[in-house]
């Protein structure tokens, strides 16, 4: 019976790691912006969750941060809240699983990356990178 | 707090009056705060708030972070079997941080004074090392009062059987081992903690404390 159980869990985490791993091929790309490139290089993120981040957003700038140390929801969301104190800022999104935060400001602010370092690190953790795109 | 209360009394009551138990005992309850060691230092600015309720006390902790650094902190404490109250100020300092792509390991020293007077005081420090689906820490306190010296020792160890993402419901199933050294004691247990948004669920099981309770809301 134990082995059984055994089996049964093993089927399980298997079903749900080969569905994330299916996730982003079965995700349809076209006209997509987690497929654009800035400053020559992809955007790593998380597809659904960038591509929900920015389907509602116009005239915007969107900011991807790589961030090192974001290992749990519950400590990230000391960054949603500081940059939500930002006034041009307009939307605030954590991507866990790519290390990535995504900041929406408004379309004429000025995206400065020492300050947002500045951000990050006040909640403990430590931004790496930044890229930036237009909506 | 998982201190068997009734164990001390036994093992202390040949040598020591029974006011003297009485006072120990209060010393072992009051600085047992085990459980909140867990997010101990908030975000710059932020605040957070625990409960925690088990067989032997009730407590309220407040702690502010006017940096990532350090936070500092009021306890009020409600003893059951002593049917008294009492505060614990605290103060934590984060002494090492290292982030890395996909962990996050914390170094911190931690203090306190009761408001039944400044020789009731401990110090320790507690660290851990966590992914987002395995974790660990470890915390060695050390208090000092006018009847009693004691140490406390953890070792806490866990996983997460999913990888939630961020507003998502997460898990972590745990299993941790105390030793202390007033009752030469040590306990092995398993604890569960669900998180979602703000708010900590943690719930405990050992022998000596049955059920511990614990609440956490960063504000």
């Amino acid at each position: 019976m134990k082995n059984l159980y055994l089996c049964c869990l093993i089927a399980c985490s298997l079903v749900v790691l080969a569905a994330e791993e299916s996730m982003h091929q079965m995700h349809d790309h076209e006209g997509h912006l987690h497929d654009t490139m800035v400053d020559g290089s992809l955007l790593k993120v998380n597809p659904v969750r960038f591509d929900n981040f920015v389907s509602k957003l116009t005239e915007a700038q969107v900011a991807i941060i790589s961030v090192n140390g974001m290992v749990c929801d519950f400590c990230a969301r000391g960054i949603a809240k500081t940059f939500k104190k930002d006034r041009a800022v307009t939307k605030v999104d954590v991507d866990l699983a790519g290390g990535k935060v995504f900041v929406a400001y408004k379309i004429n602010a000025k995206i400065d990356f020492e300050d947002i370092k500045e951000k990050i690190l006040s909640n403990g953790q430590n931004a790496t990178n930044l890229q930036v795109i237009k909506i | 707090m998982q201190i068997a209360l009734g164990s001390i009394n036994l093992l202390l009551g040949a040598i020591i009056p029974p006011m003297g138990i009485k006072i120990i005992s209060l010393v072992l309850i009051l600085f047992s705060t085990v459980n909140i060691e867990s997010r101990p230092i908030s975000y710059s600015g932020g605040s957070t708030l625990m409960l925690l309720s088990n067989r032997l006390s009730d407590s309220i902790y407040y702690h502010y972070s006017p940096t990532y650094k350090y936070s500092m902190g009021v306890e009020f404490v409600k003893n059951k079997p002593l049917i008294n109250e009492y505060v614990n100020f605290r103060f934590t300092y984060l002494l090492n941080r290292n982030n890395t792509p996909n962990s996050q390991r914390n170094l911190y020293m931690q203090s306190g004074v009761s408001s039944n007077g400044l020789d009731n005081f401990f110090y320790g420090i507690h660290g851990d090392w966590e992914t987002r689906r395995l974790f660990a820490g470890f915390g060695i306190k050390k208090t000092e009062a006018k009847v009693l010296n004691y140490k406390e020792e953890f070792l806490q160890l866990g996983f997460a059987p999913y990888v939630g993402a961020y507003g998502d419901l997460h898990t972590w199933l745990m299993i941790k081992t105390k030793k202390n050294s007033a009752t030469d004691t040590s306990t092995t247990y398993p604890v569960i903690k669900f998180f979602k948004g703000n708010a900590l669920f943690e719930v405990g099981y050992n022998n000596s404390s049955e059920w511990d309770v614990h609440l956490m809301y960063r504000l």
